[in-house]
């Protein structure tokens, strides 16, 4: 028979009064801070707020000191930073024993970190290491006070709820941050804030980058963009994609597309939107062909301006869209690219004339 | 001498199909039909290719509740070698730490294994954690996003995509990959093989019996995490403003008037 032991034994004990103040892992990769763990000091600073602790900003890898100041700018109170040239080389390994060393010497109660793909890679076997509760893809945050439990926020079930998660008898509380849901806090370079060099063992890498090349991309990633031209099912065909990418050149924006459109293989995963995909922060995103799934508008949530072009007028997406055209595309997009074409040209005459004048 | 693999599938709700109770908000799962985690197919297929290539063994485990017999026969139509169940009533409400936990000792059991493949993450729960995490209790090295490898000398080649590149990583056997969702085509099942299930009986159900692991580090008692609550995803506001007349030109005309309205610049 199984045993019964009241407390699992694979468990370090812990006392949770021990632990305090408020970690984000801000992650730079090839020589840059990934905004996504930038946006992180926003949820950061309101929990560090909400409870009265402070808020800390870890670093780490082999060049990362032109980039100690930035976190500060955006909120934090202090960074602490690893530099060692044995982190040139990332493995989720040896950047998860780094971590995992930096956080049993502080003992912070709650750890968040970007949800990017090295995030969602490294941060559960830093959490399994600790046996502390990690909640993955988190959406929002908030805190009870009293027992100071970080309330994670996260879409399980194809983004149609809600999770609220706790991990009441266990600290750290862990947590990888879903990018784009929240916005960059505003950049102060008055901040002022404490800067901490740590030392720390790091382990040698069991496993060995033999190969590493860049994809060339033209494009501006879709997380990126400030108007997105996006297609689903609706277009029919690869075709379809090209009349949307002559309307986004109009109006200098990017495609992008739902998931129905990247299984159909007319565009790729990179620009998918949505729960599986990405959430995008446009200020004018144009679902063309796209009927509203609960997972896609998990994606356009922070979008500011969103317009439905859609044949069946009880499509979803009209209720979820601040401005609607019923109709076939075909005829919807090259009427519109008329109608812009038409304006440019308009506006292009009134600049000459006001020259002239 | 070929490669002892071992895939580990789950089997969720067909979360494609899943309805909300707008009265309570609750998730209604009866009639729900329950599939293979279409993201554990890939890691499937993978693996019957690397069998291919190299020889060795594919044996699927999962961690369900008892109707996942139907899915690890779907996989073993799919021509894997073995499947194990582990189910048990102890096992339920298990988070990602209790899970993989279980994961792992079950793995234990199944010593000398090369290689583990995971899925990308599960439609369901999506967390993407249990690889990683089986990797910490097995102490193994472990990568993601794996699209394609291959063995040689002990080592395996895996192949990854990141955003913007492409990374080839050699790892020591035992190791664990977990492989890119849509990395490639998974194969229909074929009728020989699912007869093999009935005539050979290769599927094999393992509860606490046979693990032995203590209450305290599974099920609802191992999870450090708790659901306090779930609430149906709330809609953001928008004007949902429709365009009320069948003239297009008519149509496009006002809703660039309204995009300038907002300020953007489209012109
Ligand atoms: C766990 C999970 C995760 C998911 N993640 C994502 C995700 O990240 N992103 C995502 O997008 N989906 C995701 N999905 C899938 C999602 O549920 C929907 O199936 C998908 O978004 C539908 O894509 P679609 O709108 O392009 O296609 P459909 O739902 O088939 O809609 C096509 C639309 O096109 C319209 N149409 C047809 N012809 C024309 C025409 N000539 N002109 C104009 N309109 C036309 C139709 O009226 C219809 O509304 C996920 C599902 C699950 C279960
Ligand atoms: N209960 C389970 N039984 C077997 N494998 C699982 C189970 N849960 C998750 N996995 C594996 O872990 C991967 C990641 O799952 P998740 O962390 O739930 O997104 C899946 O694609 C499966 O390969």
């Amino acid at each position: 028979m199984s045993t019964s032991t009241e407390f699992c034994l694979e468990w370090e004990p812990i006392n949770k009064d021990e632990w305090r103040g408020v970690w984000v892992f801000t992650e730079i990769f090839d020589n840059e801070i990934s905004e996504a763990s930038l946006q992180l000091l926003n949820p950061g600073r309101m929990i560090a707020d909400k409870i009265g602790t402070e808020l800390v900003s870890i670093m780490i890898g082999d060049k990362v000191q032109k980039h100690l100041l930035e976190p500060i700018y955006y909120g934090a109170d202090k960074v602490i930073y690893v530099e060692d040239e044995r982190l040139a080389v990332y493995t989720p390994e040896v950047y998860g024993e780094t971590l995992l060393a930096l956080i049993r010497k502080y003992k912070p109660e709650i750890v968040l970190a970007a949800g990017t793909l090295r995030g969602r890679e490294m941060i559960p076997y830093v959490a399994n290491s600790l046996r502390a509760g990690i909640t993955a893809d988190c959406t929002d945050f908030d805190v009870d006070v009293k027992t100071r439990d970080l309330i994670m926020i996260r879409p399980p079930f194809g983004a149609t709820l809600l999770a609220y998660i706790r991990a009441p008898e266990r600290r750290p509380q862990m947590s990888t941050v879903r990018p784009n849901v929240f916005k960059l806090p505003k950049r102060d370079e008055s901040r002022k804030g404490e800067i901490i060099r740590e030392y720390v063992d790091i382990p040698k890498p069991r496993i060995e980058l033999v190969h590493s090349e860049y994809i060339k991309t033209e494009e501006i990633p879709i997380e990126k963009a400030e108007i997105i031209v996006s297609g689903g099912r609706g277009l029919g065909s690869a075709e379809g994609f090209k009349l949307l990418e002559k309307l986004a050149n109009l109006i200098e924006g990017v495609v992008a597309g739902s998931r129905k459109a990247v299984d159909a293989g007319w565009i790729p995963h990179e620009r998918q939107v949505g729960q599986t995909g990405k959430s995008v922060k446009a200020s004018l995103y144009i679902a063309v062909g796209i009927s509203g799934a609960a997972q896609h508008l998990f994606g356009i949530r922070e979008a500011v301006t969103v317009v439905a072009i859609n044949i069946d007028p009880d499509a979803p997406i009209f209720e979820n869209a601040d401005y609607g055209i019923v109709g076939d595309y075909k005829v919807i997009i090259p009427a519109l690219i008329e109608e812009i074409e038409r304006r440019k040209n308009v506006k292009k005459t009134d600049n000459k004339q006001s020259l002239q004048r | 001498m070929g490669l002892n693999m071992i895939v580990a599938v789950k089997w969720v709700p067909n979360t494609q199909i899943v309805n909300i109770d707008p009265t309570t908000g609750t998730l209604i799962r009866e009639g729900i039909p329950s599939i293979v985690n279409p993201h554990d197919l890939n890691a499937v297929e993978l693996a019957l290719r690397l069998k291919e290539k190299y020889g060795g063994t594919v044996t699927a485990i999962s961690m369900a509740p008892p109707a996942a017999r139907a899915g690890l026969e779907f996989i073993m139509g799919m021509g894997v070698d073995r499947a194990i169940l582990i189910t048990d009533k102890v096992f339920a409400g298990a988070d990602t730490l209790a899970t993989s936990y279980t994961l792992a000792k079950a793995i234990e059991k199944l010593k000398p294994y090369d290689l583990l493949i995971f899925g990308h993450e599960t439609i369901d729960s999506s967390t993407a954690h249990i690889g990683a995490q089986v990797a910490s209790w097995l102490k193994i090295p472990y990568i993601y996003y794996v699209i394609d490898t291959e063995y040689r000398d002990g080592y395996i080649f895996a192949k990854r995509r990141l955003e913007k590149k492409i990374e080839i990583y050699k790892l020591p056997i035992p190791c664990l990959i977990a492989v890119a969702m849509r990395s490639n085509e998974p194969r229909p099942i074929k009728l020989e093989y699912k007869l093999r299930v009935k005539l050979e009986n290769p599927l094999e159900v393992w509860t606490n019996n046979e693990l032995q692991l203590s209450r305290a580090c599974i099920g609802l008692r191992g999870s450090p995490t708790r659901v306090e609550k779930a609430v149906p995803t709330p809609t953001i506001p928008r004007k949902k403003m429709k365009y009320e007349g069948q003239d297009v030109k008519e149509a496009v005309k006002w809703l660039v008037d309204k995009l300038l309205e907002e300020g953007l610049k489209i012109i």
